[in-house]
């Protein structure tokens, strides 16, 4: 049998496959159908210092290949996450990356402070997508100088290993990539969602601007994917329109050291188990001793 | 609850743009609490996300839906031929609770007949149904209800109360006894607010299956949340705390 556990910043996974951020909600509810100890580890919805109550309706709207999402990030705080949800990951003995993002700089720094090391948290996986009020609501992530100094500050206040997610909205996302190594990133989630909007023709209204995923953001997120993971010497999570096991294969090559499967899970709720089944079904025809084997393949050429 | 695939056994036209759609899924779906409802994959690729629909009846494995065209996936849905195999996930969602009452009134507004129906099935005689619709051609949705006497308001007045179904409803609670009594309702979101109104001065207990557009329907998304009073937690998800929900604790 083809081996599809893996090494992430010294811990073992038992596979690659996570689910995105925000996209299996506290964890527990999708409990009915398959345990979250499938995954190779949970990663949070995005949690914040305080809670936060989100954004007013429509929150969702269908695209063709793909949705537009404008949750906006509700969420019941980091510290009732704690309380409430992590001892049940505790229970199941369940790795996690805890995603989490700020308005201001303070609140990214507290966010991360009060997250105290655990050797079931695998990292921090900080959203740099979120607006920053002090600037105008323009994002963390856009500038190399500013990607810069937030993840430095971070990186100060903690010891778990910490990974950017970044926006694909960026001139050169290469750049920032290689900002987030330089400021003492140990790894990256590429991509979060693509800005996007939707008119409707009838009403003559923009009725949601919110964030792209699924399938059309493929292509957009394997690309970053595969030039981040060649310029930097970091661990690359990816994640973007991955709907089958081929699309996960995808990005192993082109980098990714692991995956995350979001919208996907909405299509079908049972892609993550059935994906984690196929990589090492893959593996064992293919002839791979390990899923290590494909990681960055791609790159030799 | 279960992620099945179904076949379609039966997906017919009843009247106007509403349609009956009969499905056998390949593994049991449980026990079903009236109000609970199903994501359903709409046939083909041209539909990305599954569609949320209530559970009109389930019976003997057969899973019953009706739904009105409204768009993109309810018409390629009315266009899907018999013998169709599909996916169903369900049943998902909190139900109405039936509590120890005098008498049950149940209301409900166009194709909000697809919410209530099964209550009322389940609850038979015990049940008041009030049904609003625009005119006398929609009646017909009432065909296998009619042994319970529906009352019936049209906007044409062409059959039965001329008006809409609140104020046919607030007639009716002006005009008899002040009992011990309980409201399910299933309507468009005006006329939840309306309806509100209009019992505001005896707040009599209500609960009301709510609508919103729905990604998952297992509650991972947060994107079909409600508006209600809790202060501290304001947006509830309707697919996960609803969509039944106490007509007095959300925002309308
Ligand atoms: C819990 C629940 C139970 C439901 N039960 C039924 C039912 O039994 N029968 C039935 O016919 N419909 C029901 N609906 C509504 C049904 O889900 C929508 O009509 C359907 O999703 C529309 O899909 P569409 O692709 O045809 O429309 P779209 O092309 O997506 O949209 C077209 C129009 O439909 C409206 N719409 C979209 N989604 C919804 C929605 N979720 N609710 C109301 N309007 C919507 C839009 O505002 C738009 O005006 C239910 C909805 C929920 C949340
Ligand atoms: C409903 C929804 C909520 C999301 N919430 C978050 C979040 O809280 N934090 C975050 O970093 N990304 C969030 N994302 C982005 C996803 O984690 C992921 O990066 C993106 O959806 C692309 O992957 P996909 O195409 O597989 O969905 C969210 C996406 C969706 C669809
Ligand atoms: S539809 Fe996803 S949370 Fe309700």
């Amino acid at each position: 049998m083809g081996n599809i556990t893996l090494k992430l910043f010294g811990k073992t996974l038992k596979n690659p496959v996570m689910n995105a951020s925000g996209t299996l909600g506290y964890g527990k509810e999708i409990e009915p159908l398959w345990g979250v100890e499938t995954l190779g580890c949970y990663v949070t919805k995005g949690l914040s210092m305080k809670p936060h109550h989100g954004n007013p309706l429509p929150r969702i709207w269908e695209e063709r290949c793909g949705m537009i999402n404008s949750i906006g990030l509700q969420n019941i705080g980091v510290e009732r996450f704690f309380e409430e949800y992590f001892p049940f990951f505790k229970r199941k003995k369940t790795p996690i990356i805890i995603n989490f993002f700020g308005f201001t700089e303070d609140e990214y720094i507290g966010c991360a402070q009060k997250i105290k090391p655990d050797r079931q948290i695998i990292a921090l996986e900080m959203n740099l997508s979120c607006p920053n009020i002090k600037k105008g609501g323009i994002s963390f992530g856009k500038e190399a100088d500013t990607v810069y100094e937030i993840v430095r500050n971070v990186k100060a206040v903690t010891k778990i290993p910490l990974l950017a997610k970044l926006t694909p909205e960026v001139k050169n996302i290469v750049e920032i990539a290689v900002a987030a190594y330089e400021a003492g990133a140990d790894g990256l989630t590429l991509i979060n969602t693509i800005p996007a909007a939707v008119v409707d023709v009838n009403k003559r209204t923009v009725p949601i601007k919110g964030g792209l995923s699924g399938p059309v953001v493929r292509s957009v997120a394997l690309r970053a994917v595969y030039e981040c993971s060649k310029a930097v010497p970091i661990p690359v999570v990816g994640v973007g329109g991955i709907m089958d096991t081929q699309d996960a294969v995808a990005f192993l090559m082109a980098g990714a050291h692991a995956i995350q499967i979001g919208t996907a899970t909405f299509i079908d709720p049972y892609k993550i188990p059935k994906i984690i089944e196929e990589l090492r079904e893959y593996l064992d025809v293919h002839g791979y001793a390990g899923i290590e084997n494909i990681i960055g393949i791609t790159h030799d050429q | 609850m279960v992620d099945t695939e179904a076949q379609i056994i039966e997906n017919k036209n009843v009247v106007l743009d509403y349609f009956l759609l009969r499905l056998k899924p390949a593994k049991t779906m449980g026990k079903i609490m009236p109000g609970q409802f199903v994501m359903l994959k709409i046939p083909g690729n041209e539909v990305f996300l599954r569609r949320p629909f209530s559970i009109y009846d389930y019976d003997m494995g057969i899973l019953t839906i009706m739904y009105k065209v409204v768009g993109k996936g309810t018409e390629l849905l009315s266009k899907t031929g018999k013998d169709t195999l599909t996916s169903v996930l369900g049943p998902l969602g909190n139900g109405f609770h039936v509590n120890q009452r005098d008498a049950y009134l149940t209301v409900a507004g166009g194709i909000g007949i697809a919410g209530i129906h099964f209550l009322v099935k389940s609850l038979k005689e015990k049940a008041s149904v009030f049904f609003g619709c625009s005119s006398h051609i929609e009646t017909a949705l009432l065909e296998d209800i009619a042994n319970l006497n529906p009352m019936v308001s049209t906007l044409d007045g062409s059959y039965g109360y001329k008006g809409n179904v609140v104020e046919m409803l607030k007639n009716h609670l002006e005009t008899t006894e002040n009992i011990d009594r309980e409201i399910f309702v299933c309507g468009p979101e005006g006329m939840l607010k309306n309806l509100k109104t209009s019992i505001n001065k005896n707040k009599i207990s209500c609960q009301a299956l709510v609508e919103e557009r729905m990604a998952c329907g297992l509650g991972l998304c947060f994107g079909c949340v409600k508006k209600t009073i809790d202060e501290n937690e304001p947006y509830k998800r309707v697919c996960k705390e609803g969509p039944v929900f106490d007509l007095w604790e959300i925002s309308l």
